[in-house]
């Protein structure tokens, strides 16, 4: 997995390459602080009072308390959390099984109309939440799944079902044929191939799939605010809004509760950075 | 390995046998439960939405009006309509130069790094805002822009620049950019990844061969890099000017639309309408507008990753 | 003006459309005061309580309430002031109104009366009514439609300006007798270099509150509550273009000027608590989160006037801007004799009493509900002045419609942000009105 090397022109010592370095070095890093700097800010000011925050935006915080943080969790967030959790959770275990169930029909089985098929799963993959937006309120409403966990469960499968399928499916496509076959003479039925043979084969994009199914789920704001109303039902993006509204003006609870509800995801994403990436790079094509 | 290739294979049919037949039809159960529910909750809702666009609903008493086009004729008599149109485009717009066309030029920086951990290093560095929720990073901005005590004038003004601060998102004519930017911020490190990725799977015998040449860095940027990535680049261009158009979180957590309607966007609009003013039908309309535009640029798409495959 | 509109079904495209439609025909439900109440089963509630230092004040109450009644589970949904408008029409679109719901007079309310949505609560909460007598009649009629009563107020609201005594002494400037004076003063604290007033109008109803108490001064009662009604407005008063043109100088004079639009109003009342700022335009409702024993800016240093009338007023100088807000009974509730019991219990002395006093200090509507003992004296003087008043103008962005409302805020956004002129604000606004009577 070598790179193309741009700095260095086939072992020749040049001036020029060497600034080059220094001045792409440089410019990697500043951008880096820029990056890095405002979440870093978010986190210490977590930790300040606002007349610090204020007074003084560059200075570290004054004190290592976690005061702010314990009232950020115990003034809500904890409810957030649970409530994300549980929504990410379940919409991610149904998005990924009914999308790896329809990989292996659209990949695998006999059907008639499988072009038509596959078309209209994946070309749901088009067609923006947003539009969706009003209907979908009178629907769920008259479904009696207004402001309940199964309206964000529901509605959150339904939209990924089409990327997820397309993910698992062009995996599924790119697995050697013998073994399923090979199990297919064995006399296994379709049921069997599916959970023995294929989905343990498709662990890696499955992996793949979780992970930007949470990433997906732990951060959407749209639907988690139009379709749920009590406190005890909303995600963690929705309920940090609330809290920005309730607390009117003690920002250093706020800007604790944005850093418990940024942390997760980043940990995650370099814990699984692997697969991050593997998932990224195949969803391109949406 | 698996990859870049699959979405070119995307709505192409399927590798496995095609023999159909009534005795096949049991196949069915495998795709019933993701055709019923993307039908149910996905198409179908489109289809509905161009229904409630012909009506005006009163939401309090419940009474269903029949108007016929007459919310599209309002769309076009609505000054903020054509706001929202511009700012849609003025995201796209500057979303294209940043998370295209600089994220590739950063992705060739960082892929032109000796050491492959500080290449992973600096993909990670860049990706972690992407990973963070819209309404987070939304937040934290609005106090980055906050007049006078925020980060970002309290850091001008350290540096002597005083004098350039403003009330970023309070004034009509920088709100939508300040939005725009904390957009850039979070997006860019995402596109760099993925041309990262790209530019990996180039073979390593065209930049040698380019040496040969005595191709500089530069050259083999625009010789080698470029043209090999030239696919990845045409599909982020439509990917991003999608994303434009469905663009709401940001907007609604920093400025709601303000001021003065200034930095409305399609999205916002429909939402201001249909779920504020009450006015159902007419925010029908716009999402009808929205869905028009990502449809084109849906089948843009399509027909790109497809023409793709046919020229590899 | 007419179109060839009908209300229909149209055909089968749209039947899918009405089936799923919002609650089709309600009917008007009257409160019956012999109703037997069964203690049993969730109520739900829709407060405006959601602010931190508010949210108690239902917890508690609900909590005595299930005490008192174990079979009774009271849930809270708890919004703040600026998602609560949001929330409840979501609710309304989803048919998924609580048993009880906060609502303001004027066209707000209106709406639920109008959709069949608000218990008619005439025979429960009227004048006559052993309940009734409790409450006070203005407030209780504030929320009279069509010679029905259909709101329970729970406490009393208008807006004043708070200032820092201290730093009005400062600057040698004592309480301004006119607009005119007002603006002399600000010019006054600002060479001693504070800010005289902070604003922060972000959510926009801010500098639609400060319009609203201009245009009582200057327009007629009779032209402005005729302009309340699209069908009938004309928006021509010349005190219309004046109030504008006062309040772009106030904004001008005192305040940060332009950039108070990138400003919330959470911030500009914390800037008033911190003293940094001289003064601060607020509802009585605020007083006590603008100087407590936790804010810089300390009780005996809070005081409050009405913002000052300007000489050359042409309308009623004794009107003051605020209604009273209160709760409807939703007509699809299976418990209005249970939600009925509730609010007289949230009403009775004791618990009005304890709304009224410190940390909630929301003034309350209920006659004995006010304790000179233990409330903040501020709101015992403001409550005085509220009293006084000769007419009460109602929120701007609650009386009008919707669309009207949306012309104000977004235009006197424009307006504060110097990119349109008083002129251009009211030929928005006009717009929006006439957009309106059309459709009617």
């Amino acid at each position: 997995m070598s790179a193309p090397s741009a700095s260095h022109p086939a072992g020749q010592v040049n001036v020029w390459a060497v600034v080059a370095r220094t001045f792409l070095l440089a410019l990697l890093v500043c951008l880096g602080i820029v990056v890095l700097y405002p979440l870093i800010w978010m986190a210490l000011n977590g930790f300040k009072d606002n007349s610090q925050i204020f007074g003084d935006p560059f200075a570290l915080p004054a004190g290592w308390s976690w005061a702010n943080y314990v009232q950020a969790w115990n003034q809500g967030v904890r409810n957030y959390v649970t409530v994300s959790l549980i929504v990410t959770v379940a919409s991610g275990i149904c998005t990924v099984l009914i999308s790896a169930w329809t990989a292996f029909g659209l990949t695998r089985s006999r059907m008639p109309m499988k072009p038509i098929v596959v078309g209209f799963v994946l070309g749901g993959l088009m067609l923006s939440p947003t539009v969706a937006l009003i209907p979908l309120v009178k629907m769920l409403q008259s479904m009696g799944l207004y402001n309940t966990y199964w309206a964000l469960i529901i509605l959150y499968t339904a939209f990924r079902v089409p990327f997820t399928t397309f993910l698992i499916r062009a995996y599924m496509l790119d697995l050697p044929r013998d073994l399923d076959e090979a199990a297919t003479m064995d006399g296994a039925s379709e049921g069997q191939v599916f959970w023995r043979i294929i989905l343990p084969l498709c662990r890696p994009i499955i992996i793949s799939c979780v992970i930007l199914h949470v990433l997906f789920a732990w951060n959407e704001y749209l639907f988690a605010m139009i379709f749920t109303s009590g406190a005890d039902l909303q995600t963690l993006p929705v309920g940090l809004t609330s809290i920005m509204a309730r607390h009117g003006t003690n920002y250093a609870v706020v800007f604790a509760a944005m850093t418990i509800s940024a942390l997760p995801i980043v940990v995650i994403f370099f814990a699984a950075q692997r697969y991050f990436i593997r998932g990224l790079a195949e969803g391109i094509g949406k | 390995m698996t990859g870049m290739d699959h979405p070119v294979s995307a709505v192409a049919g399927s590798g496995a046998p095609r023999r159909g037949g009534l005795g096949t039809l049991p196949s069915f159960r495998w795709v019933a439960i993701a055709v019923i529910l993307v039908g149910w909750f996905v198409y179908y809702p489109i289809v509905d939405n161009f229904v409630v666009s012909t009506t005006n609903q009163d939401i309090y008493t419940g009474e269903i009006e029949y108007v016929g086009l007459d919310n599209y004729a309002r769309l076009l008599d609505d000054p903020v309509v054509w706001i929202s149109l511009r700012n849609n485009l003025l995201y796209a717009a500057i979303s294209v130069v940043f998370q295209v066309f600089a994220a590739f030029l950063l992705a060739a920086v960082i892929e032109g790094l000796e050491s492959e951990r500080s290449r992973r290093f600096w993909r990670a560095v860049y990706f972690v805002p992407s990973a963070i929720s819209i309404t987070v990073t939304g937040l934290l901005f609005y106090f980055i822009y906050q007049p006078r005590i925020g980060l970002l004038d309290a850091g001008l003004s350290a540096l002597g620049l005083g004098a350039l601060s403003r009330p970023w998102l309070g004034s009509e004519d920088t709100a939508i950019y300040a939005i725009i930017a904390m957009s850039q911020w979070q997006g860019f490190g995402y596109s760099t990844l993925l041309f990262g990725l790209a530019i990996q799977k180039i073979p390593r015998e065209l930049y040698d061969a380019a040496i040969m040449d005595g191709a500089g860095p530069l050259r083999r940027l625009w010789n080698v890099t470029f043209p090999m990535t030239r696919e990845m680049t045409g599909l982020m261009i439509i990917v991003t000017i999608t994303g434009a158009f469905q663009v709401f979180n940001e907007v609604m957590v920093m400025t709601a639309g303000g001021p003065n309607n200034s930095s409305q966007v399609l999205g916002t609009w429909l939402y201001q309408q249909g779920f504020i003013q009450n006015e159902f039908g007419y925010g029908a309309a716009i999402a009808a507008v929205i869905f028009l535009v990502t449809l084109v640029t849906g089948m843009a798409q399509l027909w790109y990753t497809r023409h793709r495959r046919v020229q590899l | 003006m007419k179109r060839s509109s009908h209300v229909v079904a149209v055909a089968a495209a749209s039947a899918l459309a009405l089936s799923a439609g919002p609650g089709s025909a309600r009917e008007a439900v009257v409160a019956d005061p012999n109703a037997k109440v069964e203690y049993s089963g969730t109520l739900s509630i829709l407060t405006k309580f959601g602010l931190q230092q508010l949210s108690p004040y239902f917890v508690n109450v609900a909590k005595e309430y299930e005490k008192l009644h174990p079979g009774v589970k009271i849930e809270l949904i708890q919004e703040s002031d600026d998602s609560v408008k949001g929330k409840t029409k979501t609710l309304v679109a989803s048919n998924s109104l609580p048993d009880i719901y906060f609502s303001w007079t004027g066209s707000w309310g209106e709406n639920f009366v109008r959709g069949n949505r608000a218990v008619d609560l005439t025979k429960v909460v009227g004048p006559d009514t052993p309940w009734g007598k409790t409450l006070s009649p203005a407030a209780v009629k504030a929320f009279e439609y069509n010679g029905k009563l259909y709101g329970i107020p729970l406490y009393l609201d208008a807006k004043f300006m708070g200032y820092n005594k201290p730093a009005f002494e400062k600057a040698g400037v004592g309480v301004p007798a006119t607009f005119e004076k007002l603006l002399e003063a600000c010019d006054a604290l600002r060479k001693g270099g504070t800010t005289p007033i902070s604003l922060g109008n972000k959510e926009a109803w801010p500098a639609v509150h400060y319009a609203g108490q201009l245009l009582a001064y200057n327009v007629p009662t009779a032209t402005l509550e005729r302009d309340f009604d699209p069908a009938r407005a004309k928006f021509d008063d010349p005190g219309y273009v004046a109030s504008l043109a006062q309040f772009k100088a106030l904004v001008d004079r005192c305040t940060d000027g332009a950039a108070v639009n990138g400003t919330s109003y959470a911030s500009s009342l914390q800037a008033f608590s911190n003293a940094d700022s001289a003064m601060y335009y607020q509802e009585i409702i605020e007083f006590d989160q603008a100087a407590s024993a936790d804010t810089k800016l300390k009780g005996a240093d809070f005081g409050f006037f009405r913002l000052p009338p300007p000489a050359a007023a042409k309308g009623d100088v004794k009107a003051i801007e605020g209604a009273p807000e209160g709760y409807m009974i939703n007509t699809a509730s299976k418990k209005i004799p249970l939600a009925i019991d509730f609010m007289k219990f949230v009403t009775a002395p004791e618990n009005a009493r304890v709304l009224s006093a410190p940390p909630y200090g929301q003034p309350s509507a209920a006659i004995d509900g006010a304790s000179e003992a233990t409330m903040n004296p501020a709101v015992v003087a403001g409550l005085k002045d509220i009293a006084s008043a000769s007419y009460l103008m109602p929120w701007l962005d609650t009386a009008n419609t919707p669309r009207v409302a949306a012309a104000w805020l977004s235009s006197l956004q424009a307006l504060v942000g110097g990119t349109m002129t008083p002129e251009a604000v009211m030929a928005e606004v006009k717009k929006a009105s006439a957009a309106d009577a059309k459709r009617k």
